[in-house]
């Protein structure tokens, strides 16, 4: 279901309506409501893990737990385009890092550790702040500059050292994380801007995909410390730099690196 | 200095939590790190040993090869194995050029100071199969100190760090260029200023009666050998040693070390195993049978302490100090662009980077809820040192496109910001930094009490 939906959306981006003819806005509207299919899809998807992840706790069955909570991280990472813009109180809130009370974070060092009981409030309130998002993000004003930020502030992201086992060391996912990261870079890139890029500027285009698929070529490893982190980190910043380039033909700003800094 | 694993904690003993100081150490844990569980690499201190430089004190700058030598010695992609992924370099172990008494790996130390470079970690073709550290020396006054290695079999410090690079620690064969800059940098850290000492290694007249009798002490002939003393090895006149390795009852032949600076150097001996002066005496008083009085130890510790003392031994990291860092190793390219040193300019790149990425570490962003306060501050300094390294980054790909005139324009760019507008802006926020002691407590109480609530 959830594939067909994105195959949709995708084939409905991939031909766009005028070739090389000047679009109004950099991204219009209406591709901005199909990344919101897309947005509403992971974050339902995050909320779904949440609440298995419920189910799995009120039956004691701790190893479900762990395996709805992974699942439940899927949709969420991929979401981080956009969730630190748009829903800040919220990204803080449900991805606090260090934190060993709240969020993900906090029933992960519960859940992951050597007592995995007693995370049922933690759960409870990560399912309502997600339930939340569910509701915000099929109304929330998006803008293709904030979308466009959200895609650089990720793809820097990535290639920030995980020497020290990343964000998710206690659940050792923190290598699922950096691949839902990119994944989540490759679907709003291609939805929203990629179509347009290879009218404008197919070189450009091609620079952007292809740091996207290096990217993900490179977190297809056994392990994270299988990770070529010297390689990742120079494809990022590349990837970085490429987008930033062809902000000014999207019609967009320059790409900032921090939420807060526009 | 590298700031990698700035990020990284563990709290092993519970106890630590109430002394979550500027002495704590954070190593680090989980099962998907380059280093074993429970290694600790020291990167957390805020009080980093001061590194001085014989050129500088001179009255002059450092040069070019210094410069590029500091670069490379602090660059991880100098290095191979497992150093190379786990993010460390030269400087892991001599921060600033000195030691590093909390460096510890499990398995390939058995105390904090030491650490066994003959292991499959670094170099599987370098592993001897046995457990055999040695104490991470000082590099403070190193022009004065060969032959090189704890057992001083290699003459030259050009070959010594060549072996260290390519067989301890597995890296690709270095440049003629680059050895000859990491020696001239190695070369160029001077000792710390010590006021109790004139020349020829003599007390001054500042020195206490216990350090007097201590000196007497030292030059005093052994009881059962009059050609011997401690001066024999540790001339006074000449850095405190003789270049030569001797048996002291520690095992085999090892060479003399300096005492100068050493109050900072501990642990002692080749393999670290002693603490303090006090049991450094006491060995040498048995193996040698001095005859040493409880006052006559104590006058020699007395003496040894004066003779290893040192001018203001470390000093506070900080923005200042990061950002000073971050230009005097970003110089290099004042001359490698111009030259199109392709070479020299990805290795800058590369560890700028990297520093910078560190760096950025130390202002925590939104999500950090252990950090209250000053978040357009730590926003803007974050935004600021990333949009560096992507000029960084702008700079290194013009370069290895050929388009040096770009890599010119860039690197102008760069160095206008990092001298004037970054600094500022990471100043505003640096009191919600983690170069604040209260706020690093409380970041890094955060991470312990997550790491105590998975083992409950």
């Amino acid at each position: 279901m959830r594939l067909t939906a994105l195959c949709i959306v995708l084939a409905a981006v991939a031909v766009p309506a005028v070739h090389g003819e000047a679009f109004d806005q950099a991204v219009d509207n209406e591709t901005v409501e199909q990344y919101r299919l897309a947005m509403i899809e992971d974050v339902a998807q995050s909320l779904s893990g949440a609440r298995d992840l419920r189910d799995r706790l009120s039956k004691q069955d701790f190893a479900g737990a762990r395996k709805a909570w992974i699942d439940a991280r899927v949709g969420w990472e991929r979401s981080e385009v956009f969730t630190s813009g748009f829903v800040p109180e919220l990204d803080e809130a449900i991805d606090a890092w260090p934190d060993a009370v709240g969020g993900f974070h906090g029933i992960e060092a519960k859940l992951f550790g050597a007592n995995p009981a007693g995370v049922d409030d933690e759960a409870d309130a990560l399912i309502a702040q997600l339930a939340d998002l569910d509701a915000r993000v099929r109304t929330m004003k998006l803008t293709p500059q904030g979308l466009l930020d959200g895609v650089v502030r990720l793809a820097y992201e990535i290639g920030d050292s995980k020497v020290d086992g990343g964000e998710s060391r206690l659940s050792g996912t923190s290598l699922n994380d950096m691949r839902n990261n990119a994944d989540g870079i490759d679907l709003a890139y291609r939805i929203l801007f990629a179509s347009r890029l290879e009218i404008v500027d197919r070189t450009a285009a091609e620079r952007v995909q292809s740091g996207i698929g290096q990217l993900k070529a490179l977190l297809t490893v056994a392990d994270l410390k299988s990770v070529d982190a010297d390689n990742l980190r120079k494809t990022s910043e590349a990837l970085v730099v490429a987008l930033q380039a062809a902000a000014p033909e999207l019609g967009l700003g320059t790409p900032t690196l921090e939420e807060a800094a526009r | 200095m590298t700031r990698r694993f700035r990020k990284a904690a563990l709290i092993v003993a519970a106890t630590m939590v109430l002394s979550l100081r500027l002495a704590a150490s954070f190593p680090i844990y989980g099962q998907q790190t380059a280093l074993p569980e429970g290694s600790d690499l020291n990167e957390q201190a805020l009080d980093v040993p001061r590194e001085i430089f014989r050129s500088e004190s001179a009255g002059g700058r450092k040069s070019y090869l210094v410069n590029l030598g500091d670069l490379a010695f602090n660059s991880p992609s100098l290095l191979g194995g497992g150093a190379r992924q786990a993010g460390m370099s030269c400087g892991t172990c001599h921060v600033n050029g000195a030691s590093n008494p909390k460096f510890y790996i499990p398995h390939l130390s058995t105390r904090p100071g030491n650490v066994d470079t003959t292991s499959s970690l670094f170099n599987p073709h370098a592993d001897n199969g046995v457990l055999d550290p040695a104490r991470i020396p000082s590099l403070r006054g190193a022009h004065l100190l060969g032959p090189y290695g704890i057992d001083g079999r290699t003459a030259s410090l050009r070959d010594f760090v060549r072996t260290v690079i390519v067989e301890g620690f597995a890296g690709p064969e270095p440049s003629a260029a680059l050895l000859d800059a990491l020696v001239a940098y190695i070369q160029d850290i001077d000792f710390l200023r010590n006021l109790s000492l004139g020349p020829a290694g003599r007390l001054t007249a500042r020195s206490s009666d216990a350090e007097r009798r201590g000196e007497v002490l030292f030059v005093k002939p052994f009881p059962h050998d009059p050609t011997m003393s401690c001066a024999t090895c540790h001339v006074p006149s000449a850095a405190f040693v003789d270049h030569r390795p001797h048996d002291v009852g520690s095992g085999g032949l090892f060479k003399t070390p300096t005492l100068l600076n050493a109050d900072f150097n501990a642990p002692y001996f080749h393999d670290g195993r002693f603490d303090s002066y006090d049991q450094v005496v006491g060995h040498f008083d048995r193996v040698f049978d001095l005859g040493l009085s409880p006052d006559d130890q104590r006058d020699l510790v007395a003496y040894l302490t004066a003779v290893g003392d040192g001018e203001r031994p470390y000093e506070r990291d900080g923005v200042g100090a990061a950002l000073k860092e971050i230009g005097d190793l970003a110089s290099v390219l004042d001359t490698a662009i111009p030259a199109h040193d392709t070479g020299v300019i990805a290795l800058a790149v590369d560890t700028i980077d990297r520093e910078l990425r560190e760096l950025t570490e130390q202002f925590p962003d939104h999500k950090d809820p252990s950090v209250t306060g000053g978040q357009e501050e730590r926003r803007r300094a974050r935004a600021a040192l990333k949009d560096l390294v992507l000029r960084l980054s702008r700079i290194g790909f013009a370069a290895s496109a050929g388009q040096f005139d770009a890599a010119i324009v860039e690197y102008r760019n760069f160095r206008n910001l990092s001298l004037a507008a970054v600094p500022n802006l990471l100043r505003a926020a640096q009191r919600w930094s983690l170069f604040n002691p209260a706020v690093r407590d409380a970041h890094y109480g955060a991470l312990l009490q997550m790491r105590q609530t998975a083992n409950k």
